[in-house]
């Protein structure tokens, strides 16, 4: 079965978001002001949290298309 | 641990690419799924780790604390050998090895972590957000606890003619302040604001 493109696009905003959770935490290390720690705290973990909701949901969205679940 | 985080980080951004890489040539299929899973759930939470890891550590350093301007007085006298204010003294002593201004600012255990984190994030909001006066004031009377921590059993603090038995109890409950006769603490900052 052809996943929807939608869920291609989901996925792909998954990534997009991982890739800006690395770069926020990337600026902790390189540059380990308060100001970039409480950015990567609040918004970097924020997005990796909503990218690995998207990548459970897409996985679910496609057992659901097979029927395993 | 700094070097770890960053290979990590640059490993995820290498899975990342691969993973966007066969998401738009294939689709979603099960090199897909791996790459993803590896790429968004697996690597990315030993990144979170030892990124919060590091920054809770750098957090503490006066380095740190230097980085917002209006703390430049305050680390700048810290640093003055000829400085004699209180956290001068301390400094330029060494009777604070790592982390001074965290270790003078923050209560025992890992309630007065959590709280000193805590103020740390309000801190970070009302100088990012510009919400803030000159002189800077301290939040709550500076507490006795956080000196006798270190002092409170020592023998030249017990024994001191400035000690007397009568002002013990009153140093004790925190009736009197150990910077009422030890202070200042930090120099005076102008009243001009910085920004």
């Amino acid at each position: 079965m052809t996943p929807r493109p939608g869920r291609v696009r989901v996925l792909g905003i998954a990534l997009l978001l991982t890739a800006v959770f690395d770069v926020l935490a990337l600026l902790v290390f390189l540059r380990g002001t308060p100001v970039f720690f409480a950015a990567f705290m609040f918004v970097g973990q924020g997005l990796f949290v909503i990218a690995v909701l998207l990548l459970l949901g897409a996985v679910l969205a496609d057992l659901r298309a097979k029927q395993l679940l | 641990m700094r070097g770890l985080g960053i290979a990590f980080i640059v490993v995820d951004l290498i899975l990342l690419f691969f993973a966007w890489r066969s998401l738009s040539r294939s689709g979603v299929i099960a090199s897909t799924r791996g790459w993803l899973f590896v790429a968004v759930g697996l690597v990315p939470v030993m990144v979170a780790f030892l990124s919060f890891a590091h920054g809770l550590d750098q957090s503490s350093t006066v380095a740190s604390c230097g980085t917002c301007h209006v703390m430049t007085t305050h680390t700048a006298d810290l640093m003055n050998v000829k400085s004699d204010t209180l956290a001068a003294t301390h400094y330029k002593n060494r009777y604070i090895q790592d982390h001074h201004c965290y270790t003078c600012h923050s209560d025992y255990g890992f309630g007065g972590t959590l709280s000193a984190k805590i103020a740390g994030v309000g801190h970070v909001w009302r100088y990012t957000t510009g919400r803030y006066e000159l002189p800077l004031k301290i939040a709550r009377p500076y507490p006795n606890v956080r000196c006798l921590g270190c002092h409170g059993a020592s023998q030249k603090f017990l024994n001191s003619e400035g000690h007397p038995e009568g002002v013990m109890p009153l140093i004790s409950d925190g009736t009197m302040s150990c910077l009422e006769c030890h202070g200042p603490a930090h120099p005076a900052q102008q009243k001009a604001a910085l920004r």
